[in-house]
This record gives C-alpha cells, sequence and structure tokens, in this order.
C-alpha cells in the first residue's frame, strides 16, 4: 500500500464575498475510516465537504483526490471515485426508488457504454444495502424523509465509490430513523466523511473534526477531542461526559452556560 | 432479465415510425379543400416512382409540395419544440420551463416587427429572417446577462430564468414601441397572425432547414439522455454524479435555443407543444429520458401534424393560425393525460 | 388624371341656385351615433385618405385643419391643397394632437381609429371634448367591426354607401350642390364601367380572385372577401368571387385558390415595401414559380391584373377601380 492519502486537502480556503466560509484546513483522509465533521451552524461544515467532493473549487489551497490535484481530474472521475449525499435533495419527478438509485451508475455509463448485467447488480445490492429491496417500485413522492434519506445512500452506494460524503443526513430524522442510518453508514465498507451536529453520533466515528468559524479547530480520536473544555469552548454549552451503563459509548449531559 | 434503464420500457419504440408515417399521410390526405384518398395516395405512389396513371396537376402539386412538405415541417418543428421544452424542464427544474423561456419567442417578434412594420430590410428581407436574427439577438443577451449575474447568490437555474423573463419583458416593450409608432391595422393583424403560428408558407426548401436541426435536437438529447436524468436531485446532485453541469448546460441549452429559433423562423411562435408534450409524457412512459427523449419527439411530431390539418379544416375556407389549435386542442388533452395519469 | 381634374373644374364651376342650403343645427345618425352640427364646420380634422380626399373633392381643403392615416400618396390633382394642410400623423395621431387643431368636427373612413376600440379615441371622448364625429357609412352599414380589425361585411358593399357618404358630407358643409355634381358623375362612370364590360360579352362562368399583399412570400395571402369593394366590383361585372369569406381581407391558403382555379388574378400595386409580396414584380415571380400556382390557369394564361390597392378600399378610387378592372377585362380576349 502506498502513501498517498486516499483524500488530502492541503491549506483549502474558500472565501465569497471577502469573508472566508473555510479557512486553511488541511486533512489527510485515511483509507477505510469514518471522520465525523462537527461544528455549530455555519462553521463551514457543508462547504468543506462540497470541497472535499470537488463540487466547490477552494480559493486557495488544493484538493487531491488520490494524489491527483481534484480540478485537473474530469468529473466523471471525481464521480467513479466519489459519492456525495447532500443534505434535504429533493425531486417533485414521479420517479421510482430503483429509478433513483439507478442515478447512481451515471459515472460508469456514457452513450457508448451501455446498461449492463454489472449495473443491475450494483443497484441491486445497494437496494439491499440498505433494506428497500422490497420497495424499489415505490414512488419518490410516497416516502417518509427516513427512507428518502435511505434511498440517497442507496444510490451514492450503487456509484462503488471509495469514499462516501454524507452532509448531515440524520437532519430532520426521528431518532429511530436517525440511529438507523449512522448504523447503515457504519456498516458500509468505504471511507467516509460525515459532516453531524450530534456529538452522540460524532462518538460513533473514528475520527473527528471539529469546526469553528471555517477553522479546523481539533481533529483526532472522539474522546480525545471532544473534552468538555472545546465543547464549552465551541457550541457554549457546559459539557459532562457519563460512563454508559452498560458499558456502550459514554454519554454527554449538557446544560446552558451560566 | 435485463432490467436496465435504457432498455426497459422502449420496446414500443419500434412502432415510432409507422405512427410517425401514418400521421403525415393523414396530413397529406386532409386539408382546406377535399381530394380523394385514393388520389392522395397515387400522387405520393407516382413520386416514389411507381406508376400512378394521369394526375391533375394541381392536385398532385398540391398534395406533394404544399400538404406534405408542411407536414413534415410540421412534424420537425413539434419534435423540436417538444424536445427543447423537456430539456429546459430537466435542466432548470422548473415545471413551467419551455422553449421560450430563454427569450427566443419575444426576440423573433420584434425581429419580425423590425422587418414587417418598421421597414428594416427594405422588402427586401424576409420576416422569417428577421425572427431568426431577433431570436439569435434575444438569446445572446439573456445569456450575457445571465453571465454577468452569476455569483451574486441566486442558483444558476434561477438566473437563467430570471434573466429570460427580463430578456423577454424588453424584447416585448421593443416590439410594442414600433408597433405603436408605426403599424396600420393590416400590418398588426399580419404579423399576429403570423406570430400565432402558421406553416402555410412552408415549402420544401424549408426541410433543408427544420431536418438537419431536429435531427441534431434528437442527437443531442439522445446523447445526453444520463445526463438529463442525472439532473432529477438538482444541478449540485448532477454534478456529484460526476456530470460536467456548465458544459452539459452550455451544450444543451445552446442547441435548445439555436434549434427553438430555427422554428420559430419557419413557422413562428407555436405554444403550448414545447409546455406541455413533455409533461404529458412523463405521465404516460415516466420520467427517464431513455424513454422520455424518443416518446417526446414523436408526440410533439404528430401533435403538431394533428393540430395543423386541424387547423386548415375547423373553419371552412379560412385558415386558424396553428398556436390557438395546439391551446385549444392541448389544453384538453393535456387534462385527460393528467387524470388518467394520477388514477395509474 | 385629366378626367379627374375636369371633374373638379366641374363641380367647383357649377353654381346653380336650386338646390336648398343646410339648415342648421343639423341633427344625423352617423354609425349608430347621434350627432349635432351647429353651424358649418370651419375646421375639420379628417382620419382617413377615403375621407380626406372627399373634403378635398367637395372643394373644402380650406377647411381641413389636420389629416392623418395616409395609404398612398394623394391624388395629384390635389398635391398642391394638400401641401397646406398639416398633416398630423401618417398613422394614428393622438387624441390630444386632434384636440390641439381645435376641430369643430371630426370625420374618419375606420372604426378602428374612432370608435368603441378606437386607435384615437372614442366618440364619446369626442362627445365630450364637444367635437362631434363622423364616420363613412360604408364603414358600419352592412359591416361588424367586433370580431377583427379590417372588419366582417355581411352584406354586400355597395357604391350607394360611398355616394351617401358624399351626400352626408356635403350636407353638413352646406354645399349639397357640389355633392350632387360629384355623385353624378362618379354614378354616371359607374354606370359606363358597366356597360363596356356587358359590351364585351363575357362568358357566364369567370371567377376571379384579387390579392391584395402576404405577410411572408409563400404565407397564405391576403385575399378579396366576397362582400367588400372587389366583390362589388366582380358582381358588377358578372364575376363570381372564388373567395367566400365575409371578412374584408381574410387569410386563405393558395391551396383554396388554386383549386377553385379562378379565370384571372387581380394583383395590389401598391408604393408601400413592408412585405416582400407588396411588389407587384414579387407577387407576379411568386405566382409563376410556385409549383402550385404556376398551375393554375390564370397564370398559363397570363391573366393576371394589376389595380392599385387603394381603389380596393371603399372610396372614391373604387369608382376609378372599377373602370380599369372593366377595361382590363377586355384587353383579356374572353369575349364569346
Amino acid at each position: 500500500m502506498s502513501d498517498t492519502p486516499i483524500l488530502e486537502l492541503v491549506g483549502v480556503t474558500r472565501r465569497v464575498q471577502g469573508r472566508d466560509l473555510v479557512s486553511d484546513v488541511s486533512l489527510h483522509l485515511r483509507a477505510g475510516e469514518m471522520l465525523g465533521v462537527i461544528g455549530p451552524n455555519g462553521s463551514g461544515k457543508s462547504t468543506l465537504l462540497n470541497m472535499m467532493a470537488g463540487l466547490l473549487p477552494p480559493t486557495r489551497g488544493q484538493v487531491r483526490l488520490a494524489g491527483q490535484p481534484m480540478v485537473r481530474l474530469r468529473r466523471q472521475q471525481i464521480a467513479q471515485q466519489l459519492a456525495m449525499v447532500s443534505q434535504a435533495a429533493e425531486t417533485g419527478e414521479r420517479i421510482s426508488v430503483r429509478d433513483a438509485v439507478e442515478l447512481g451508475r451515471t459515472p460508469w455509463l456514457g452513450p457508448l457504454w451501455p446498461w449492463s448485467a454489472r449495473d443491475d447488480e450494483a443497484v441491486q445490492a445497494a437496494l439491499q444495502a440498505v433494506g428497500m429491496e422490497q420497495m424499489a417500485a415505490r414512488d419518490w413522492s410516497t416516502l417518509s424523509g427516513g427512507e428518502r434519506q435511505r434511498v440517497h445512500i442507496a444510490r451514492a452506494h450503487a456509484q462503488a465509490p471509495r469514499i462516501l460524503l454524507l452532509d448531515e443526513p440524520t437532519n430532520h430524522l426521528d431518532i429511530h430513523h436517525q440511529i438507523g442510518i449512522l448504523d447503515l453508514v457504519s456498516q458500509l465498507s468505504v471511507t467516509t466523511v460525515i459532516a453531524l451536529h450530534d456529538m452522540h453520533h460524532a462518538l460513533r466515528c473514528d475520527r473527528v473534526m471539529v469546526m469553528q468559524s471555517g477553522r479546523c479547530v481539533a481533529l483526532g480520536a472522539p474522546l480525545d477531542v471532544l473534552t468538555p473544555a472545546l465543547i464549552r469552548e465551541i457550541f457554549a454549552v457546559d459539557a459532562q461526559l457519563i460512563a454508559h451503563p452498560a458499558g456502550r459509548l459514554p454519554l454527554f449531559a449538557f446544560q446552558r452556560l451560566a | 432479465m435485463r432490467r436496465g434503464a435504457a432498455v426497459r420500457g422502449t420496446g414500443w419504440l419500434w412502432l415510432a415510425p409507422v405512427v410517425l408515417a401514418a400521421a403525415l399521410l393523414f396530413g397529406s390526405a386532409v386539408g382546406e379543400t377535399p381530394i380523394p384518398l385514393s388520389t392522395v395516395v397515387a400522387v405520393l405512389a407516382s413520386k416514389a416512382g411507381l406508376p400512378a396513371g394521369v394526375l391533375d396537376p394541381v392536385d398532385a402539386s398540391v398534395i406533394w409540395h404544399y400538404r406534405l412538405s408542411r407536414a413534415v415541417v410540421a412534424a420537425c418543428v413539434g419534435a423540436s419544440l417538444a424536445l427543447s421544452g423537456l430539456i429546459l424542464q430537466a435542466l432548470l427544474r422548473n415545471a413551467l420551463a419551455e422553449p421560450y423561456l430563454l427569450g427566443i419567442s419575444a426576440g423573433a417578434s420584434t425581429g419580425a416587427v423590425a422587418v414587417a412594420v418598421a421597414g428594416f430590410g427594405a422588402g427586401m428581407v424576409s420576416m422569417s429572417a428577421g425572427a431568426f436574427a431577433g431570436a439569435l439577438v434575444a438569446f445572446g443577451l439573456v445569456t450575457i446577462l445571465a453571465r454577468a449575474a452569476q455569483g451574486t447568490g441566486v442558483q444558476t437555474t434561477g438566473i437563467i430564468i430570471l434573466a429570460g423573463i427580463a430578456g423577454s419583458q424588453m424584447f416585448n416593450a421593443m416590439t410594442a414601441l414600433i408597433i405603436a409608432q408605426s403599424a396600420s391595422a393590416e400590418q398588426a393583424r399580419g404579423i399576429m397572425f403570423w406570430l400565432l403560428g402558421n406553416l402555410s408558407g412552408v415549402r420544401w426548401p424549408d426541410i433543408r432547414m427544420a431536418l438537419p436541426m431536429t435531427l441534431l435536437g434528437l442527437g443531442v438529447a439522445l446523447w445526453h439522455v444520463r445526463t438529463l436524468d442525472a439532473f432529477t436531485f438538482g444541478a449540485d446532485s448532477a454534478a456529484a454524479l460526476g456530470i460536467d453541469v456548465r458544459r452539459a448546460q452550455a451544450m444543451l441549452i445552446g442547441t435548445t435555443a439555436l434549434v427553438t429559433a430555427v422554428m420559430v423562423s419557419i413557422a413562428g411562435a407555436i405554444g403550448f407543444v414545447g409546455l406541455v408534450v413533455p409533461h404529458a409524457m412523463r405521465f404516460l412512459v415516466g420520467v427517464r429520458h431513455a424513454r422520455l427523449v424518443p416518446a417526446t419527439a414523436l408526440a410533439g411530431a404528430v401533435f403538431l401534424v394533428l393540430s395543423d390539418v386541424v387547423s386548415r379544416i375547423v373553419i371552412p375556407g379560412q385558415v386558424l393560425p396553428i398556436g390557438v389549435i395546439t391551446a385549444l386542442v392541448g389544453a384538453p388533452a393535456f387534462a385527460v393525460v393528467m387524470i388518467r395519469g394520477r388514477q395509474r | 388624371m385629366l378626367r379627374m381634374t375636369t371633374v373638379i373644374i366641374a363641380v367647383l364651376g357649377l353654381a346653380p341656385m336650386a338646390f336648398a342650403g343646410t339648415d342648421y343645427p343639423l341633427t344625423l345618425t352617423s354609425c349608430g351615433h347621434d350627432v349635432t352640427i351647429d353651424k358649418a364646420p370651419e375646421r375639420v380634422v379628417s382620419v382617413g385618405q377615403s375621407t380626406t380626399e372627399i373634403l378635398y373633392m367637395l372643394g373644402l381643403a380650406n377647411k381641413v385643419a389636420g389629416t392623418a392615416l395616409w395609404i398612398n400618396p394623394v391624388l395629384p390633382a390635389f398635391a398642391e391643397a394638400d401641401s397646406k394642410v398639416e398633416r398630423l400623423s401618417d398613422n394614428a395621431p393622438s387624441f390630444e394632437s386632434v384636440l390641439a387643431t381645435r376641430p369643430e368636427l371630426v370625420v374618419t373612413a375606420y372604426e378602428w381609429m374612432i370608435g368603441p376600440q378606437g386607435a384615437v379615441g372614442t366618440r364619446e371622448m369626442f362627445d365630450n371634448a364637444g367635437i362631434p364625429s363622423w364616420i363613412m357609412p360604408t364603414e358600419c352599414i352592412g359591416k361588424d367591426n367586433s370580431q377583427s380589425m379590417d372588419g366582417a361585411r355581411t352584406v354586400l358593399f355597395d357604391a350607394a354607401l360611398l355616394y351617401q357618404g358624399i351626400e352626408e358630407l356635403a350636407q353638413i358643409f352646406d354645399v349639397a350642390e357640389r355633392g350632387e355634381a360629384l355623385i353624378a358623375d362618379l354614378k354616371a362612370r359607374e354606370t359606363g364601367a358597366i356597360e363596356r364590360a356587358q359590351a364585351l360579352d363575357l362568358p357566364d362562368e369567370l371567377s376571379g380572385a384579387f390579392w391584395y399583399s402576404s405577410a411572408d412570400i409563400e404565407i397564405d395571402p391576403y385575399v378579396a372577401g366576397i362582400n367588400g369593394v372587389p366583390g362589388w366590383m366582380l358582381s358588377k361585372l358578372g364575376v363570381t368571387n372564388v373567395v367566400s369569406s365575409e371578412e374584408e381581407w381574410p387569410t386563405v391558403g393558395w391551396e383554396t385558390i388554386a383549386r377553385a382555379d379562378p379565370t384571372f388574378i387581380v394583383a395590389a400595386e401598391m408604393n408601400r415595401r413592408r412585405f416582400p409580396a407588396d411588389d407587384i414584380a414579387v407577387k407576379r415571380e411568386f405566382l409563376s414559380s410556385d409549383p402550385v400556382t404556376s398551375q393554375m390557369e390564370a397564370v398559363k394564361n397570363d391573366r393576371i391584373l394589376t389595380l392599385e390597392a387603394h381603389a380596393m378600399d371603399p372610396s372614391i378610387r373604387a369608382i376609378y377601380g372599377l373602370e380599369a378592372l372593366s377595361d382590363a377585362l377586355a384587353s383579356l380576349g374572353l369575349s364569346e
């Protein structure tokens, strides 16, 4: 295995109308890890993910995908290696679940590379992975929010990427679906970057990056990074870490600062 | 069992040439004046090199030079406008997008009026040429406006729609200005008639423009069926699926503008086809463009050929603007498709 | 033109005492609107070439305060008189520009200028300004202007409407004898033209079509409807119009015209150059080169007649048009 990181950010900055949305962020993504990006609203999580996905060009710095500068790659080459699940991507079309998942094969197809049995397998595997194979014929408009998010993840899965980027995939979901989505993501054997704002969810990641005002203020193992002092500074709440009674991941107890 | 989108549900495609040929025959058989079907068949047979006996020269010319050429051009215009509407609706994620959104129809009006009313070209330039020039100028301005407004925070699709509206308003105002300054009643009526869509001036030479443009539009659309699908969840989602959004938009919108401008210059601004045919086809064949593109092209072609026939016979001895018919026939037809689609 | 000049001299020269003067206030109904004239107007605005030329022919050029809506150049006999009259606009004048001339009367040949949807104004607007408005009877008797701009004629046009208009104007301006003389002359010319046509002993089944212009050269042309001035000319000469629409200027496809195969086609000649087909040479070129029209008997036998466009409008020139058409028929050699 070579030393080339699967995805690398070097001093990446995104400046819009004189304001830095993301400022000087560097990162080596490790193959197979699950990286959580956490921070308050407006801290630059979405912008950072969009730059990782090559959807936004950095104003300064560079994003490299498997050693290649992202700006020199064609969109199709990027999409073959990297899939992105954005926040609340919606449609008014009368599209079926299978149709939506089949879209994931787009980077592998072209006018001269038609649909093949391999694509059918990828779609079937993706539907299975999210447990929706029974709902493949369902109309998009009849799905609940959690089901839609699962279909989006299945679409990204069908894309067969090496890296999966998820932008707050548990937003607007009830707790049952939140945990379901996170379980699903952690089962996918793929390098994952996931933007979150729930610190309990962050504890499940291999590493956590904490963002504040566009800057990376901490990066490391969840329990090393998410200290009461840092949480107090970033989120302006008093936090205490409490051991789980059954020995699972510890819990946070939050209190507003006096 | 292969279940890929590219092959699934396209088995009906072999029917397309048959349906189209039937529509063209119908368009040749029915016109302002009654000509027996046997004569029509005999004329077409003789043109195909088959023995057909002695034919009346006026009848033969009417069928071959007026009706068949007109039906073929109607099919081209219908297919092109419907496809243009489909492409814009997919790219701009706007159900109300239609080919004239880009200022093309407003620009064509201004161009035609500048020629016919303001005397631009001193009777040497035809209204069609004026319309074509006006359409391209308007689209150019809308593009420049949209580019200049990029990066103001509004989404790209929103910018294109806003620029189109601004451009259309400006060109409509210019048209009104020219007419108010110098038009007589007869001229204004002539221009309105022409702008509402008119295929009566169509002859075989027009097909030299119409057919290649239609094939260009169809070819580009077929080449990009997966690109169009990828826009289902918006432009960002398309980009994440590996689509070069800017290139795709430039290619597809540019082709749409060119094809529409040519069609408007040949037949006037025929409304309704580009807006409604794609929606009707979504109800009938679903939302995947591998099916939607050929279905929309075929339905647009057949719909316009039939509308043209109706425009010739609905009031005996007089021809109505085809745009009036497309709306009068199209609106109820669309309602039926919509209601049936809901029950599906 | 020489003939016309003689008419005018004759009209102006005659001064018999036989005609009674107009009694004011004069009340009359013009296109369904009651009009009261208190005294012979000293200042009149005429919107429409047809009314303007009638006023000139009645020797009233010095009473005309403004003109508008010109289609052709003024008749040469009146070129000098017209040059002294203010031309408010070549097209529709604005309401205020009409009022600014302080007219005591406005007259028009077109309801779409002064009427319910008048481009200049409604008749009520003029009433409110204390200005009576008068419209040529040719514009509203037997004619419905509510559906289309050029209107439709439900009853065949008749020169009597034109004469009625001349008579009413003569009465309004208290020049009844000049009106009578003008009408008498026009009637004589009308009768003469019809008699000459009858003397040709034309076959019974003659048919014709009038082509005014086309918005684009190959598009459906504007042709004369069955009841307009051209329809009246054809009926007077015993010729059938192949067009059956009651619209004044319907668009009818060449397919319909070619398959009806008229004996002759009358093509309008005009100075206007807005559509290519305004040019008579372009019209002729199209007829002989189009695959369908070139097959028509009228084209193959070179029976394409030319007539001044304004003669196809309800105006004095309609009478001259009838004469011209009658003479042109004589030249076709259709006699049995």
